[in-house]
């Protein structure tokens, strides 16, 4: 029974780090202006199941969120939410913690989705490292069309995500 | 009246150090409520000529999508008769087909209809969709947000129907109307936001015009308006409309306006 619950108990730790490389993000919305707007979007992105805490700067409009170590963190849904709430991600700057984490050339993947370091990736990447998704619905027109044109090698489906270091 | 309207132009844009929000307070701008939010609004119009006459009216927004917000509204006045009594009911839709957004600036289009069914004698040759006519109207928005400065401009179309209770539109009465509105926003409390519970304090000043083409009869109102948020919540706006010309006869000329709003957040 000991032996049991010391398995479980491996398993659940084993998923929490496993879903612990994500720690937290700065998002950046634009568009927003009033802190009744703030309020909704900040509404909005808690309802996510692995967002844990946010703390916002109503001046910057800068959300600081804090993932939970339990839960797979998404980053479509949180453009999503913030689209939904009748803005746009100008800015998305996540903490990725590339400990334990296998690089195939410049691309590496978390629960099904692809990643790809499309600027940046000649620097040594261990532990955590703060990355910029680069794609529609993460920046600005004139940034996401930079990058649009890049994909791994040998990618075939499922989420895409561009990341700059 | 040229030289109105290049009064009022003045008054919004230049003279004053225009810092500003977009929740206006007699228009609606082309931004929309976030999805599956809930907005409660009460709220109280009215005017003294001879007696003192007032509306009250209902009214529910809801977010629908990013795109799509709908509102369902019920007024009640004493406005024909010497006592309070239900009206009617509309509903009003808007779709934002722009949205061009950098941080703390955008640009948004809409485009939006309403119609209305109410039940009362037509007397004025005003077409309103608040209470006083049974109608449908669709018109087209666009608001720029620069920092704290907001612009918006709107236009459109009414078309007046006979109302319930075998109210017919006097035959002398034009049933097309088209209305105009420009509107700015001015955010003067907080300077600098900290919390969600800071109390907002936006000024507004608006320009609200009809033509009934064909008739000669048009106004142009200045409606100045003063709002307050609450914990990010709850606003409370007031407003008097008064005309800079008028030649229409109309309930809406030298009204007051007092509402009270309320928003849930990721509700449904």
């Amino acid at each position: 029974m000991k032996s049991f619950k010391i398995f479980i108990l491996s398993l659940i730790l084993g998923a929490g780090s496993a879903h612990a490389q994500f720690t937290k993000a700065e998002l950046q919305v634009s568009g927003l202006t009033c802190s009744m707007c703030s309020k909704a979007t900040e509404k909005a992105l808690r309802t996510l199941d692995f967002v844990g805490d946010i703390k916002t700067d109503l001046n910057r409009n800068v959300f600081v969120i804090t993932f939970k170590s339990t839960s797979p963190v998404n980053l479509g849904q949180i453009s999503k939410k913030v689209q939904n709430a009748g803005f746009s991600v100008n800015n998305l700057k996540a903490t990725f913690n590339f400990n334990s984490v296998k690089l195939n050339s410049n691309s590496f993947s978390y629960h099904g989705d692809t990643y790809m370091v499309v600027n940046g990736a000649n620097k040594p990447l261990t532990g955590p490292v703060a990355v910029t998704v680069v794609d529609k619905g993460f920046a600005p027109s004139s940034v996401y069309k930079k990058y649009a044109g890049q994909t791994p090698d040998g990618f075939k489906a499922g989420k895409l995500y561009r990341i700059v270091i | 009246m040229i030289r109105y309207i290049f009064i009022a132009l003045l008054l919004l844009s230049g003279a004053i150090p225009v810092l500003g929000q977009e929740l206006y307070v007699n228009t609606e701008p082309a931004s929309n409520m976030a999805t599956r939010s809930l907005g409660i609004r009460l709220e109280n119009q009215g005017f003294d000529k001879n007696d003192f006459k007032n509306r009250t009216s209902l009214e529910l927004m809801y977010g629908a999508s990013k795109n799509l917000m709908v509102h369902t509204t019920f007024y009640a006045s004493n406005y024909y008769q010497p006592g309070q009594r239900f009206e009617g009911i509309s509903a009003y839709a808007k779709y934002r087909f722009l949205a061009i957004d950098s941080v703390q600036r955008h640009f948004r289009g809409a485009i939006f209809a309403k119609v209305a069914s109410i039940s009362n004698p037509l007397n004025n040759q005003e077409i309103t969709l608040e209470g006083d006519n049974s109608g449908i109207q669709g018109g087209v928005v666009f608001t720029q947000l620069l920092h704290k400065v907001a612009l918006s401009a709107s236009g459109g179309y009414l078309r007046a129907f006979d109302n319930r209770g075998a109210y017919s539109l006097p035959v002398n009465n034009s049933r097309d109307e088209v209305f105009y509105t420009l509107s700015a926003g001015y955010l003067l409390f907080p300077e600098i936001y900290r919390d969600y519970t800071q109390v907002n304090v936006n000024l507004y000043a608006e320009l609200l015009g009809k033509t009934n083409p064909g008739y000669g009869q048009s106004y142009l109102d200045a409606a100045p308006a003063v709002q307050f948020i609450f914990n990010s919540v709850f606003r409370v706006d007031v407003s008097y409309r008064a005309p800079l010309y008028n030649h229409m006869r109309r309930n809406s000329q030298n009204t007051y306006l007092l509402r009270l709003e309320y928003n849930f957040f990721n509700v449904f």
